[in-house]
């Protein structure tokens, strides 16, 4: 891909975020329910009071003076102050940020090692009874909800089996200093194995949990493209040339089978991100999911808006690098 | 074996016996929700403040029977009914080693209450906790002086809601560096804040020793308390069952018996602070008429819903107030389960086929809520459950006077003072912010207004009772039950009992 379409590409993105931004400030604005009510709780409160918060917040200022404020300054980089945290809100969100990477790179990570041998297997021994299975398996894997399935592990790997913990990120006898500010690196890169088995430990659960739907939607497109590239005529050439079944799949019929697993890993990928919070608070996982859905119930709305507007540049980005890895491992697709 | 390489054996060995074990006096709560920030003036959440009040000292504290004692302060003096005097204890060190003075305490009181004290124009958040304060001025060197602009008996009350900061280090670290940065009085300091996470602290040894009313007085007993959020009430009772955590805050009423018959772990209870009560909309179609409304208050078996679905964990009520609560009135009129009743009443008034109805609920309370609307329809109440979101209900409902929709709203209302100031105003004063039965009376609102700034304690408590009275024959609200907070705690855990404002004072908790 040149330069200039890389380029196209990003300038694109600026009317995505500008909508975004506006569909969300009006959503947001739009819902009711009053920041400032939800804030004083059950309390007496003096008019004079409300006003003086409502102010603080920045409340009391005409919606659309809200509105072009918010961009101005979200053009600087600056997304305001928390209306709880009484921080700015991107140095809140960069806090929660790194879990929620770690945990959706993992759950991909168990995703992809597990759907595409899974997928081809299915795929070169169809209609057998692993496929069977495997085809229900992925429809389960699908349609679970993960907030039961990560209980049911919990209940079964923390209380009856006490193979690994309930909840959190690592045990609070590591003190890992932040390089990369994701633990399972940063633990290796300070030579702390122990401190890395046990945030490894503490993973798991969530990672399986967040990344089951994955699995099962990747092991659906990787059975189905196996089993279409397999009728190709160049297969079948391939074999009569004599070549062995193994190195038919492998080297000939997989690279052209992962081209839409890898463009449709690349978007769920989003999903991944954007959808994790059930799973962050079935285990009590500190990523932004949480926050954001914490803070949407809180009328929180300058956080909110920062953070979807952080999901959707990730998506976009993410739908890009998809199309990139498409002309990658399809050279024949032009962008 | 050499005696070199039995040197060696015995080096490494005593290496690792030295090595602090993952420690047995660690104590680890598992907790609803994280701190908003650090600072004990800048946030308006009461989950906020039970981590902080671990870190933090206040001027007044409450014991577990919710009895206010000092605790910075070594006596409270009312001069007059608008001037407070509180005589500060000396020896008391904030973490970093200063002392802690009349100053601090001035310093702190003028930072939530005067405008634009945070810093950059902002007000704290907490200023209206603080009612009618004017002023704090230190006075005789360790006294400091608390003026209001008009008498307001319940100041002892709530100045157990506030903790005491260092001015010295506020203005080295400023509002920002408080949000993460600790120096309190309190029994423990911050070790880490691992956002999202858990806030882990240790026990700070030059500890004062608390409350000298709340034995025993002395350093914390434990070395660590952690507390662990897990916001998810499943993954709480797991991390209680599978003993990775000493104390759970919320445990579920259905999870009760899970954790009692778990050889390990215990159920513990303590009356709560919050009121639920169903709003009739007096404004709205059919609730304008009183006896419709005392149909509904016969329909509803309020003693089969504690029973059956709260577990038994919970003070029925027939007023606002928390049995508990300064002024509640034992003797209130009990309307009784009868449906039958409830069928006549709707036919005097104008109903004999009955009505029917809708009721707003937030998702958490849909379970207790079809209850009740199975109990109202069977006297002659057919009603739907609507379920909808917090903040839109109370947009919905709590309208200040303006005209509203709706017919029924289930809900709530907390009063961790445990003061009707704080609770009957606000839910029953004519178009007052927490008025969801848009009720209006000029008598309970004189009443009320009265009450809160009468001090003479005697009279005060009778002019709530008049009111309550008066509220209990004119229904506004079916009033229904205050559920008791319900902690699932470790066998392991000594000296702790849990406190009616939902606190987690782990001061004198220790674990075996």
């Amino acid at each position: 891909m040149s330069l200039g379409k890389l380029i196209e590409r990003l300038i694109q993105l600026i009317p995505v975020l500008l909508g975004v931004s506006l569909i969300v400030f009006v959503m947001m604005t739009l819902t009711p329910g009053d920041p400032v009510q939800i804030m004083i709780g059950d309390q007496a409160v003096t008019p004079e009071q409300e006003a003086a918060m409502r102010r603080d917040l920045g409340l009391d200022r005409p919606i659309v003076e809200r509105f072009f404020v918010f961009l101005g300054n979200a053009v600087t980089g600056d997304f305001g102050t928390s209306f709880y945290h009484k921080r700015p809100v991107s140095e809140v969100i960069a806090e929660r940020l790194p879990a929620t990477i770690e945990l959706s790179l993992v759950a991909l990570i168990v995703a992809l090692l597990t759907s595409i041998p899974l997928g081809v297997l299915a795929a070169i021994r169809k209609n057998s009874i692993f496929d069977r299975i495997a085809t229900v398996g992925s429809l389960l894997g699908v349609s679970l909800p993960g907030f039961w399935f990560g209980i049911l592990l919990l209940m079964l790997f923390a209380v009856h089996l006490h193979l690994l913990p309930v909840s959190g990120r690592i045990g609070y006898s590591a003190e890992i200093e932040p390089i990369t500010h994701l633990l399972l690196i940063d633990t290796l890169l300070r030579g702390r194995f122990d401190a890395f088995l046990d945030a490894l430990s503490h993973i798991i659960l969530p990672a399986i949990t967040l990344g089951l739907p994955m699995t099962a939607i990747l092991m659906r497109v990787t059975r189905t493209s196996m089993l279409e590239v397999l009728r190709q005529d160049y297969v079948t050439f391939a074999e009569a040339k004599g070549l062995s079944r193994r190195r038919v799949i492998f080297r000939h019929a997989l690279k052209n089978a992962l081209i839409p697993t890898v463009s449709v890993a690349a978007i769920e990928t989003g999903s991944l991100l954007g959808g994790n919070m059930i799973v962050e608070t079935v285990f009590g996982w500190p990523g932004l999911g949480r926050l954001v859905v914490e803070s949407i119930f809180l009328r929180n709305y300058p956080l909110v808006q920062a953070a979807v507007l952080f999901y959707a540049i990730t998506y976009v980005l993410l739908n890009f690098v998809a199309d990139i890895l498409y002309t990658v491992l399809n050279p024949r697709v032009k962008l | 074996m050499t005696s070199i390489a039995r040197a060696v054996l015995a080096t490494s060995a005593a290496f690792f016996l030295a090595v602090p074990v993952a420690s047995a006096a660690d104590l680890t709560i598992g907790f609803t929700l994280d701190a908003d920030t650090l600072d004990p003036a800048n946030h308006r959440k009461r989950e906020t403040e039970t981590i902080i009040r671990n870190m933090y000292d206040g001027i007044l504290t409450r014991d577990a029977n919710m009895k206010v004692v000092p605790e910075i302060a070594e006596s409270m003096t009312q001069v007059s009914p608008t001037v407070y005097d509180f005589k500060i204890r000396s020896g008391i060190k904030f973490h970093d080693g200063s002392d802690l003075t009349a100053e601090d305490v001035k310093f702190t009181i003028d930072r939530i209450t005067q405008e634009g004290a945070m810093g950059d124009g902002q007000t704290s958040p907490r200023q209206s906790l603080m009612g009618p304060v004017e002023s704090a001025e230190v006075v005789d060197g360790d006294t400091v002086r608390i003026t209001l602009k008009e008498p307001w008996p319940i100041l002892p009350a709530m100045l157990p809601f506030q903790e005491i900061v260092s001015k010295a280090f506020v203005e080295k670290v400023g509002s920002a560096g408080l949000a993460t940065m600790e120096n309190g009085a309190g029994p423990f300091k911050l070790v880490e804040w691992r956002k999202g996470d858990a806030i882990i602290m240790e026990r700070f040894d030059d500890y004062y020793g608390g409350a000298t009313d709340i034995p025993p007085v002395g350093k914390a007993c434990v070395d660590r308390v952690i507390f662990k959020i897990i916001p998810e009430s499943a993954s709480r009772v797991a991390a209680l069952l599978a003993g990775d955590v000493d104390i759970i805050n919320e445990l579920p009423p259905f999870s009760v018996d899970q954790v009692k018959n778990n050889p390990g772990t215990d159920v513990m209870t303590v009356n709560g602070t919050r009121s639920f009560f169903i709003a009739m909309n007096m404004q709205g179609e059919y609730f304008d008429d009183p006896k419709v409304r005392e149909a509904a208050a016969h329909a509803i078996d309020k003693d089969l819903i504690i029973d059956k679905i709260l577990g038994g964990n919970a003070a029925r009520i027939e007023g606002i107030l928390s049995p508990d609560a300064f002024a509640a009135s034992p003797d209130l009129k009990r309307y009784e389960y009868d449906p039958e009743l409830s069928k006549k009443l709707l036919a005097e008034a104008g109903f004999p086929d009955g009505i029917e109805v809708t009721m707003d609920t937030e998702g958490a309370f849909k379970d207790t809520a079809e209850a009740i609307a199975s109990l109202l329809t069977k006297g002659g109440i057919k009603t739907t459950v609507a379920v909808g979101e917090g903040a839109q209900l109370s947009d919905k409902w709590r309208t200040k006077g303006a005209p509203k929709s709706g017919d029924m709203y289930f809900t709530s209302w907390g009063n961790g003072s445990l003061d009707p100031f704080d609770i009957f105003t606000p839910t029953h004063k004519t178009n007052d912010r927490g008025n969801s039965a848009g009720y209006s009376n000029p008598e309970v609102d004189t009443l009320l207004d009265e009450a809160a700034v009468e001090l003479d304690v005697a009279k005060r408590a009778d002019m709530y009772h008049q009111a309550e009275t008066i509220v209990n024959a004119d229904l506004p609200y079916v009033y229904l039950w205050v559920p008791q907070d319900i902690y699932g705690v470790s066998k392991r855990l000594k000296g702790w009992t849990p406190s009616a404002d939902s606190r987690i004072n782990l001061h004198d908790a220790c674990v075996e």
